[in-house]
């Protein structure tokens, strides 16, 4: 889950609420669902949340869902913004790979450390979530005085506009200075020298040139890597330009607002900027001209049925439409329902039920009566299960000690240290479905039999007292191409009798008592099986058909696995007993 | 009087003027020494004897000790032998006297190192001097030693010079033994018993089936056991404590009209997350707590019409204001085989009737099953662990069923505080975490996650109605249950079978 840091400090400023202490302001922000984590060394609130809200990854995004919990503000509240006076030009050299961009410009934004602390954290989170680790999309942020892109422009009414570009180059391509960095570096460079370029460079490795943005002086941003210090932002900036790039326009665009509400929460008029793509640009946008940042409300109607039949409680029309603006959201009634508009920082609202989650909210889930729903059915177990349960209570009446194993387990320990080898015909010998990059060597495969996962508890277990009666019923499984998953699976039955006159009979006894409990007939011709001392081992056979192995383990196999004592086992599948 | 023969035994050769020891009694009636010893103290106890305690200690030769004994001591067999050198009037070589002494090995050193200590004379720069007034039949040492090579028996300890003894203990060439004497004395009330006549009674050890079948139990007195005695240490065969919650569980949710469900371990991610309205692009999907399959890699055959279905939703929403993601979609990924992260894929799996046909409303239904993280292990994360799910299905369905529902399922665990934490998830609206006081610790700690399942999960499904659904880690049920602290006592390979053997059964 995410986390945000807020200084109090700057939640109760930003809030306008001096009086609430950090007591009240710890519990007011838990009703919000952000948990308090903790506390930096200097005293911000470290804080988690569900992904929902990331409008709320900036203390200003936090202050102000607190100032409508607080009742300070209601409805919905959209900045001004004022007509562009910058052009984003999408060149056609742009990479398909990463064909959109969006931008804003902010002035007069009064950044302080804090608030610079505060983008910069935004920026970061923005990344790590709606961005997809930028890959989705990615922010840079410039002064925007030192960006020249004076130039006059047929296109323009009065023939003249301010533009940057963003264009593709190739990895040996213009030099720049990038941040934390004292050298000039082309874009290739850059991805193998510097460490942020090192980070982030298997985003691009495929791109067939790399994203680039230029001004008139020349390539100032290197996105999603990272920016020129030409154009980095200090607290001394009051004049900023935001650009966006991505792989989905709606995206970067959404993130872009979150941005914009931050912004103007510090004092910031938002201008907007045109983008024009090229008509040769890839994506969908090709020679669109598009008016950022989208600063307009969305609108969904919720049926005033939805909102009561979800929260099972009856509500006036007046107490809907408060709870919508005690939300930050605007409704309408009409005819029993309501056309609610939506704030562009709100991303999280796909569908109409999501409002009524926040009615939800407003009115306090808590304060609804639980009911036990008035709904008959009938209950039961599995036949699996029963049948489980019913060889688990004949296990243990014969004094078998259950086990619960890991389902996962180690090539060694599921074959090699078993003697057996993985595709081979005997009981355990099956190909195991296999892990993708598996961390440890522990745990690679699904098992393909429990006997060794029993093995492993007596190796675990020398030190405790004899005999050991050990079982298990559990899950085991192979490659089957006659399986729709590829994977065939059962549950399996094993045990192990580890005492210092255990035999063969020892095990069959209590096979044949199993037997005779579910019904079946049993059989135990002779076999071979590695696992096991030539002579006395044998297949399980229930009811004619081959279900497993029963003998006394191989020395070789009980010296593995450091056993000083003989051991007697079997295993064969659940449903044989069924 | 009626009393078990060994008691009768013992009451008769005791004697009121002297306490006689339970060896010596036991050797005069025949019988071992602790059945006249129990006997004794069953008459103690019924106040016909006196039996009293003491620790008598004896003393006995090493076999170093007979050695000496019977040779004589080092010591004396060198101040012999420099006698007989002449070693009383001139200083003789100490090779000379050895040789004469005929002592070899360790004793030489033995000889010497105790000749000057008890006055036999000196040695000096390898020359040895014997003190002509020195007297070897006035040895204290080696006339113990005759004494207890004679008689030890006849010996008593007290008798004996507690210095020479301690030296002789040094030497190692005696032994002292401390035993426990027992002896018994008989009381006013026994003489007073033997005078009005005691006899035997019949008395068994066990009774016997020949008891049975002659009747001969009727005429038995049965010996008494120390009932209040520690019995030797059995094993049962015991379900396993986490099975026994899982048990529990599964009782609580049939008696709630739960049904159980069951399916896959290894599935396809359109079953574990595309159905649940999950991106594809989501965090958890491409994380690498996912399981993914390296063989088999993909899965055969998914229904088109609802893979068509769930994509859409993906993209477009649900509903005439819905809104879907903006995220990649790649029927190959569906398709792709991992180990469940959730148990959630058997509701996607039921809901969508593929599993169990149709569902009409209304259904409720769960499982505890096994789910897996690829995640590191530590005190509360397994890489697998049982998953408790559950969902109801009715014409409707609102946020006070669910909580109706929630709060009667934690109060059969004695959680009678549950909070609704609202949440999110991408598959539920409204959400909620809950959460519970522990019933030791006092911590309010989550306890599992719940919601209404969307329409945009539940539309391609083809499912009209509602849906409410929650799950929580057994586990974390089963450590608040038992005050187990580490979960990996509770579970897998590296178990220590005595946490298994010592647990408290659950029920």
């Amino acid at each position: 889950m995410p986390t945000v840091e807020a200084h109090p400090d700057e939640l109760r400023t930003l809030t306008g609420r001096e009086d609430k202490d950090d007591d009240e302001l710890r519990s007011d922000l838990f009703a919000l669902g952000l948990e308090y984590e903790g506390e930096t060394d200097d005293g911000a609130f470290e804080l988690e949340f569900a992904p929902d809200r990331l409008d709320r990854l900036s203390v200003e995004g936090i202050a102000r869902s607190l100032r409508y919990q607080y009742g300070e503000d209601r409805g919905v509240y959209v900045p001004r913004t004022n007509d562009p006076d910058w052009t984003i030009e999408v060149d056609p050299s742009v990479p398909s790979d990463r064909p959109y961009v969006t931008g804003a410009v902010a002035r007069g934004v009064d950044l302080d450390d804090d608030a610079l602390d505060s983008l910069i954290q935004l920026q970061e989170k923005l990344h790590a979530t709606m961005g997809r680790r930028r890959v989705k999309g990615a922010i840079g942020i410039h002064d925007l005085t030192m960006l020249k892109g004076e130039r006059l422009s047929e296109a323009a009414a009065d023939g003249r506009t301010k533009s940057i570009r963003y264009v593709g180059v190739e990895t040996d391509g213009d030099r720049f200075v990038p941040l934390d960095s004292e050298r000039e570096l082309t874009p290739g460079e850059v991805l193998e020298q510097h460490p942020t370029g090192r980070e982030y460079a298997d985003i691009v490795s495929a791109y067939e040139r790399l994203p680039a943005i230029y001004d008139d002086i020349g390539l100032f941003s290197f996105p999603p890597v990272i920016n020129g210090r030409r154009t980095e932002v200090s607290t001394d900036s009051r004049d900023l330009f935001v650009e966006m790039t991505g792989t989905d326009q709606r995206t970067i665009d959404e993130m872009l607002a979150i941005v914009c509400y931050a912004l103007d929460a510090r004092g910031a008029t938002i201008e907007k900027v045109t983008v024009e793509y090229a008509s040769g640009a890839s994506g969908a946008h090709a020679g669109d001209s598009l008016v950022r940042p989208d600063l307009s409300t969305d609108e969904k109607r919720v049926t005033h049925e939805q909102i009561e039949r979800t929260l099972g409680i009856d509500l006036t029309p007046e107490a809907v439409v408060d709870l919508l603006e005690r939300s930050g959201l605007d409704g309408e009634p009409t005819d029993d329902a309501y056309d609610v508009m939506i704030p562009p920082y709100r991303v999280d609202v796909l569908h109409p039920q999501d409002l009524v989650d926040d009615v939800g909210r407003a009115y306090g889930f808590n304060e609804l009566e639980p009911r036990y729903p008035d709904v008959g059915t009938v209950g039961g177990r599995h036949e699996r299960s029963r049948l489980e349960g019913a060889v688990r209570n004949a296990l243990v009446g014969l004094g078998f000690e259950e086990t619960m194993n890991f389902h996962l387990i180690g090539r060694a320990d599921n074959h090699d240290r078993m003697g057996v080898e993985s595709g081979s015909e005997v009981v355990g010998g099956g190909e195991a479905a296999t892990i993708a990059e598996p961390y440890s060597e522990e745990y690679e495969i699904v098992r393909t039999w429990a006997l060794p996962s029993l093995m492993m508890v007596l190796e675990g277990n020398t030190h405790r007292s004899y005999p050991q009666n050990l079982a298990e019923i559990g899950l085991a499984a192979h490659l089957d191409d006659d399986e729709n998953t590829g994977v065939a699976e059962w549950r399996t039955v094993a045990a192990v009798l580890a005492r210092h006159d255990a035999s063969y009979e020892d095990a069959k006894a209590r096979l044949q008592a199993l037997a005779r409990t579910f019904g079946v007939e049993l059989e135990t011709p002779p076999t071979d099986h590695p696992t096991f001392l030539n002579g006395r081992e044998a297949e399980v056979v229930i009811d004619g058909d081959s279900v497993g192995v029963i003998g006394e383990i191989h020395p070789e196999v009980l010296a593995e696995h450091d056993l000083e004592l003989p051991v007697v086992a079997f295993e064969f599948r659940l449903d044989a007993l069924r | 009087m009626r009393l078990p023969p060994p008691q009768v035994a013992v009451l008769e050769a005791a004697s009121a003027s002297e306490p006689r020891t339970t060896d010596t009694l036991a050797e005069e009636i025949g019988e071992d020494e602790a059945t006249v010893a129990g006997a004794a103290f069953a008459l103690d106890e019924a106040g016909l004897v006196d039996v009293t305690d003491r620790t008598e200690t004896s003393v006995s030769l090493t076999d170093e000790g007979r050695a000496y004994a019977d040779e004589g001591l080092p010591e004396v067999r060198l101040y012999e032998a420099a006698l007989g050198v002449g070693a009383d009037e001139e200083p003789a070589s100490m090779g000379e006297v050895i040789g004469a002494s005929s002592l070899d090995g360790g004793l030489v050193d033995i000889a010497l190192s105790n000749y000057a200590r008890k006055g036999y004379g000196s040695v000096e720069r390898g020359e040895l001097r014997a003190d002509r007034s020195a007297d070897p039949d006035e040895d204290s040492e080696a006339r113990t030693l005759a004494e207890l090579v004679s008689d030890a028996d006849a010996v008593d300890p007290v008798d004996l010079d507690a210095d020479v003894l301690d030296q002789l203990e040094r030497r190692q060439l005696v032994e002292r033994h401390d035993r426990a004497v027992r002896a018994v004395r008989l009381t006013d009330d026994g003489v007073t018993a033997l005078m009005e006549g005691v006899e035997p009674a019949e008395t068994a050890d066990r009774l016997t089936s020949s008891m049975l079948t002659s009747g001969a139990w009727r005429e038995t007195e049965f010996a008494e056991y120390n009932v209040a005695a520690d019995a030797p240490e059995i094993r049962a065969g015991r379900a396993h404590v986490l099975r026994q919650v899982a048990d529990r569980v599964t009782d609580v949710l049939v008696g709630m009209g739960f049904q159980e469900m069951e399916g896959p371990h290894v599935d396809a991610d359109f079953w574990i997350n595309d159905c649940l309205f999950m991106p594809q692009d989501h965090p958890a999907r491409t994380h690498w707590d996912r399981f993914a399959l390296e063989s088999p890699e993909r899965i055969d055959d998914l229904p088109e019409d609802l893979v068509e279905r769930v994509e859409r939703a993906h993209h477009d929403g649900a509903g005439e204001y819905g809104d879907g993601y903006n995220a990649p979609w790649d029927e190959d990924f569906s398709r792709a085989l991992a180990l469940r992260g959730h148990t959630t894929s058997l509701s996607t799996r039921y809901l969508s009737g593929y599993q169990v046909g149709e569902l009409e409303p209304p259904q409720r239904y769960f499982s505890v099953e096994k789910a897996y993280r690829n995640d590191s292990i530590d005190n509360t994360h397994l890489l697998e662990f049982f998953q408790i799910e559950g969902w109801v299905m009715a014409e409707e369905l609102s946020v006070r069923d669910l909580m109706g529902t929630f709060t009667e399922f934690y109060e059969q665990f004695g959680i009678t505080d549950l909070e609704f934490k609202p949440h999110y998830n991408p598959y539920t609206e409204p959400s909620f975490e809950l959460f519970g006081t522990h019933p030791e610790t006092g911590d309010l700690i989550e306890i599992g996650n719940s919601g209404i399942f969307r329409q945009e999960m539940l539309d391609p499904l083809g499912v009209d109605c509602d849906v409410m659904a929650w799950g929580l880690a057994l586990e974390r049920l089963a450590m608040l249950i038992t005050g187990a602290e580490d979960i990996r006592d509770l579970h897998g390979t590296l178990v220590d079978l005595d946490f298994l053997r010592n647990a408290e059964v659950i029920y």
